[in-house]
């Protein structure tokens, strides 16, 4: 009898064993698949900080697409490039009234100064998106990161996770708060072949919008026709594993309030290999464990019609 | 020199979007003025001086780029157009439409993947390009309102004039 049981027990632990094996190489290859770059027809925008005069027409055709709260000043009033916060280091951010912001810059290495543009990157493999254990957060394959305010528990660790510190929360709504941010007019625009609200307004052409795959292209493209022209790099290219909004600029990313110390792959990355081996811990780990204790117990001849049924149950 | 050969740009591009490109096209001489307003909406037209422009900026390639056929201005584009002859139409909406960003123009941008030509502004775009980085870089009048009063409708998306916030908002800062 017990030698049966042995046998079943025997196949189980096989079994249990080849799917650890199994899942561990799958969460080899899940690991190795880093080098993700986005949706293929993922769509951008490249932001060209040498055309950008600091006009204020895209935070003002934000407000209007998206029906925002009425701003404390005039989008023609340009003292708000004076602001600053938290002792003068800080400027502007986005707000639950704003989902885009412009700052002023004075740079060291240039007469005149620089304007950049906030708004959400968009990234390829967003920490907001990873961070959210309720998935109120979706990647489109148009290249928008979208929220979904209806399952958000207002945990809040999006606005930790995220390495721009774009995403706002409305704390003065008591009985409906939710995370406020830039959604690439996903619902209005982008799904309508249309490019977004602020980048239709621009004046100036600072703001190019197309697949994300040419416009990295397009970014080198002016920087090698006008090397003197720019700074070589493409910001958002490569920062934590890619970005559908990118910029390119004359004067170095630092100074023009730009976090230089991302690193160049998906914050992603840096819990990945832990968490694909969690479901092989928590599901095969017990089983195999048990088996062997079984079988451990069943080689002394001790088994008992008890723990026998119990491993037969664990052989199906 | 290259702020004045962009303030002449300018103009010129204006001209010959508009009225001038028939008569050029035809070889008559440049307008003395050109009214361009085919994208008003938060302003108005703007009446640009053709004439004042071209004596502030006598080579025509400056803003025309090669249209013209007598060389061009900027060495980017002399690497293949030095020699190239004048074109039938010399109006900027040939080249910079309105909408650059619609799936139809963004597919024929990326159609031909050996086309040079993929990154071009649109109309809106050139003529600010061209206008106000020359304007700013001569210290020329370089507001808004010195080229193109705003409209009502201006008035409103910017939320000044009679639609100035009136409190109680907050703006994109944070305490």
């Amino acid at each position: 009898m017990s030698g049966i049981s042995r046998r079943k027990f025997l196949k189980s632990t096989v079994i249990a064993g080849g799917s650890a094996a199994a899942a561990m190489s799958s969460t080899k290859s899940a690991h190795a698949m880093k080098e993700f770059e986005g949706y293929p027809d993922s769509m951008g925008v490249l932001v060209d900080l040498t055309r950008c005069i600091g006009c204020r027409t895209c935070e003002a055709a934000c407000n209007q697409e998206h029906g925002l709260p009425e701003p404390e000043k005039s989008f023609s009033d340009f003292s708000v490039f004076d602001e600053v916060f938290h002792g003068g280091k800080q400027k502007r951010r986005t707000t639950e009234k704003a989902y885009t912001v412009v700052n002023r810059y004075d740079t060291k290495d240039q007469g005149a100064p620089v304007y950049r543009k906030l708004q959400c990157f968009h990234c390829s493999e967003p920490a907001c998106l990873t961070s959210c254990f309720v998935n109120a957060y979706t990647k489109t394959k148009e290249g928008a990161v979208i929220y979904n305010a209806d399952v958000c528990v207002g945990c809040r660790m999006c606005m930790v996770a995220c390495p721009f510190s774009m995403p706002a929360y409305t704390y003065d709504s008591a009985l409906h708060p939710e995370i406020i941010k830039c959604n690439f007019c996903y619902d209005n625009r982008l799904t309508k072949g249309k490019p977004p609200a602020c980048v239709e307004a621009c004046p100036q052409d600072a703001l190019t919008f197309g697949h994300r795959k040419t416009l990295v292209k397009t970014a080198h493209d002016r920087i090698r026709s006008n090397p003197k022209k720019y700074v070589d790099h493409v910001y958002g290219e490569t920062e934590v594993g890619g970005t559908s909004w990118m910029y390119i600029s004359s004067v170095p990313f630092d100074q023009a309030g730009f976090n230089t110390t991302l690193q160049h792959h998906p914050i992603l990355d840096n819990t990945k290999s832990f968490l694909g081996i969690v479901p092989m811990v928590l599901g095969i780990w017990p089983a195999m464990f048990l088996g062997f204790h079984l079988l451990a117990k069943g080689g002394k001849g001790k088994t008992d019609d008890k723990s026998k049924n119990r491993v037969e149950v664990q052989g199906e | 020199m290259k702020s004045r050969k962009r303030w002449a740009l300018k103009g010129t591009i204006v001209a010959l979007f508009f009225l001038a490109a028939p008569a050029f096209g035809a070889g008559g001489e440049p307008p003395a003025s050109v009214r361009i307003d085919s994208l008003s909406h938060l302003y108005n037209g703007v009446d640009f001086d053709h004439e004042l422009h071209v004596g502030v900026e006598e080579d025509c390639s400056v803003c025309h780029h090669h249209v013209f056929g007598n060389g061009v201005a900027d060495t980017q584009c002399a690497r293949c157009h030095s020699d190239s002859k004048g074109t039938s139409s010399v109006a900027c909406s040939d080249c910079h439409v309105k909408e650059p960003f619609t799936v139809e123009h963004l597919r024929e941008m990326e159609a031909d993947p050996n086309r040079y030509h993929v990154d071009i502004t649109g109309l809106k775009g050139a003529y600010h390009l061209r206008c106000y980085n020359c304007h700013f870089a001569m210290e020329a009048p370089s507001e808004c309102a010195d080229c193109h009063e705003r409209t009502d409708a201006g008035d409103r998306f910017y939320r000044s004039g009679k639609y100035a916030p009136t409190g109680g908002g907050t703006g994109g800062g944070h305490e």
